[in-house]
Order: structure tokens, then sequence, then C-alpha cells
């Protein structure tokens, strides 16, 4: 397996097998990423994908889950419930070496046993949620993301949650708290897919130092 | 968590910023845009999609909250009627 290897290997949660992309050596040390929830998930897959490249170049192997009812997933996002993604961060990957979060994906990254997490843009539950309300009277005629009631209860309540060693990393228009703001295009409001090997670039270098300076490479 | 912004044209260059950043414009065309120049309709870019992360970014970064029933044609007509709207907001 090359160390820019790429892959598919399933996770159980709740009764039904997922998938998880990875690009890297199965063998290496293992770092999850979680996505942006909903639409900004498909906007952001491309720089993932980037990043996840970088870090493989550098020795590690970085997993990306279809959280229940997204992506691959064989089940319907109405049906799954909030607590289902938390459980599917938890379980996708076991003891990862680092969390790699972006934007809502960093509200599950508190539900998994890491010692080191990096957090791209983080957005409360309640943002997420707005967003989610927005996007559907936007879209005429529905289409979309239709979670249920229920999720997006829960998803409106859940907020970022507090570790030892999480470092938060924003871009520079951001008016929010970060321990960096580093150049970029929020490539997850763009309604039609792109990327930026420079955001990517400095986003893969800032998390390995992170992991560094947290020993978890 | 955030300041709050005090300066007409730093909510103006805020507004370019997100136009840009969001619909993916150029310098030059978000630069030549003025008060008349139209908007929602006019620019393919802009699409009700769009619309929903324009103004979700617009809040992040004026630091506002803007409402579901603020929100008609009439804002989004042209860039001097989203301006005005945004400096109401970030300004009050």
């Amino acid at each position: 397996m090359s160390a820019s290897g790429l892959g598919y290997g399933r996770y159980r949660i709740g009764g039904s097998d997922e998938w998880l992309m990875r690009i890297g050596d199965p063998a290496a040390p293992a770092v999850l990423f979680l996505p942006p929830l909903f639409e900004e998930l498909n906007r952001t897959r491309a720089l993932m994908a980037s990043v996840m490249r970088l870090l493989a170049g550098e020795g590690l192997c970085c997993w990306l889950p279809d959280l229940p009812g997204t992506g691959e997933s064989e089940r319907a996002l109405e049906e799954v419930s909030w607590e289902a993604w938390r459980e599917a961060a938890r379980a996708s990957v076991d003891q990862p070496r680092a969390t790699v979060a972006l934007r809502g994906g960093a509200l599950l990254d508190d539900a998994v046993d890491t010692t080191c997490r990096w957090r791209l843009a983080p957005v409360s539950g309640n943002a997420v949620a707005r967003d989610l309300a927005r996007a559907g009277l936007m879209a005429e005629g529905g289409g979309g993301y239709a979670p249920s009631e229920a999720m997006i209860t829960a998803l409106s309540a859940a907020d970022l949650g507090t570790a030892a060693r999480v470092r938060t990393v924003r871009l520079a228009t951001d008016r929010a708290e970060a321990d960096r703001k580093v150049e970029g295009p929020p490539l997850w409001r763009r309604s039609e897919p792109q990327n930026s090997s420079e955001l990517a670039a400095s986003v893969a270098s800032d998390i390995l130092n992170w992991m560094r300076q947290c020993g978890a490479c | 968590m955030t300041a709050a912004l005090n300066d007409e044209q730093e909510v103006d260059a805020t507004l370019r910023a997100v136009l840009r950043d969001v619909l993916g414009l150029s310098e030059d065309r978000v630069a030549a845009l003025n008060e008349a120049s139209p908007l929602f309709g006019a620019l393919p870019e802009f699409d009700s999609m769009a619309v929903a992360g324009l103004l979700t970014e617009l809040e992040e970064r004026l630091g506002i909250l803007i409402e579901d029933h603020e929100v008609d044609a009439d804002l989004l007509e042209t860039y001097g009627s989203l301006l005005t709207f945004a400096r109401a907001k970030a300004l009050q």
C-alpha cells in the first residue's frame, strides 16, 4: 500500500454497516476526519481529500466516515438521530491519534476517544440548524436535506465541546476567536463546489504541527 | 465574542468580500458594483441556495442576526438595498 493509497472500509453502527474513505497506509497512525454537516459536506469534499492526501504524505492514515443517512449510507437521513451521529464519530475509528473537524463536524469531536483535536471554522449546533432552515426556505419546491424534527432539536442544543487539547483555526475573514487565522475562501458557502490548494496546504501543515505538539505523531 | 463595527466603509468592504467569497465573483466584478447594481435575478451565480449562504456568512462576519421575515426580494434587489440593510443592522 503506497502512502497515498486510497481505500474504503466499513464500520458498524446501530445495526447497519457504514462506509469510511481512507487515504494513507492503514497501518499508519490514524486521523479521523469529521466532515461538515449537510450541504456543507459536498462543498468541502475536495478540500478534505486534498488535506487527507497531504497528511498521508507525512506518514499518517486519514479516515473520513459517511455519517449514517449521508453519502453511501443505506439508512434514510430522516430516521437517523443526533445521538447516532455522535455514536458514529466514536465508533468509526478505534482511538484515533487526532480528530480533524470542519464546521459542524466539531460538534461531534468530543464524543471521540482521542487526546488531540483540531477544528476548522467550528460552528454551534444552533447556527447549523438555522442555516438548514434557511436553505430549506430558499430552495423552492423542497429538496436539500430533511433530517427529523428530533435531530434538529438535538442539533440546535448542541454546543462545541471543550477539551484540554483543542486547536481552533478560522479564516481571516471570520470575526470569531481562534488560535490562528488563515487566508482562504469559505468553500463551505459556495453553491458550486470548489477547492483551494493554498488553504489545503496551510490547513495540513497546521494539523501536523498541532499533532506534534500533542505528541500524537 | 466580536466587537461591534462602527464604520460604514467597513460594512461596505465586508459586503463586497462576502459577495466575492460566496458567489465566487472576481475582484473586478465586485469592485464594479455600485448602489444601483442589480443582484438577485441579475447575477447567474446568485441563486436561491447562494442567498442562504450569503445571509449566514454576513451574520458571521458582521456579528449580526438576520430574521427570516426581514428577507424578501426588495432586500436583495440591488447592491444598495443590501448595503443599506447591512449598515442598519451592523451599526445600530
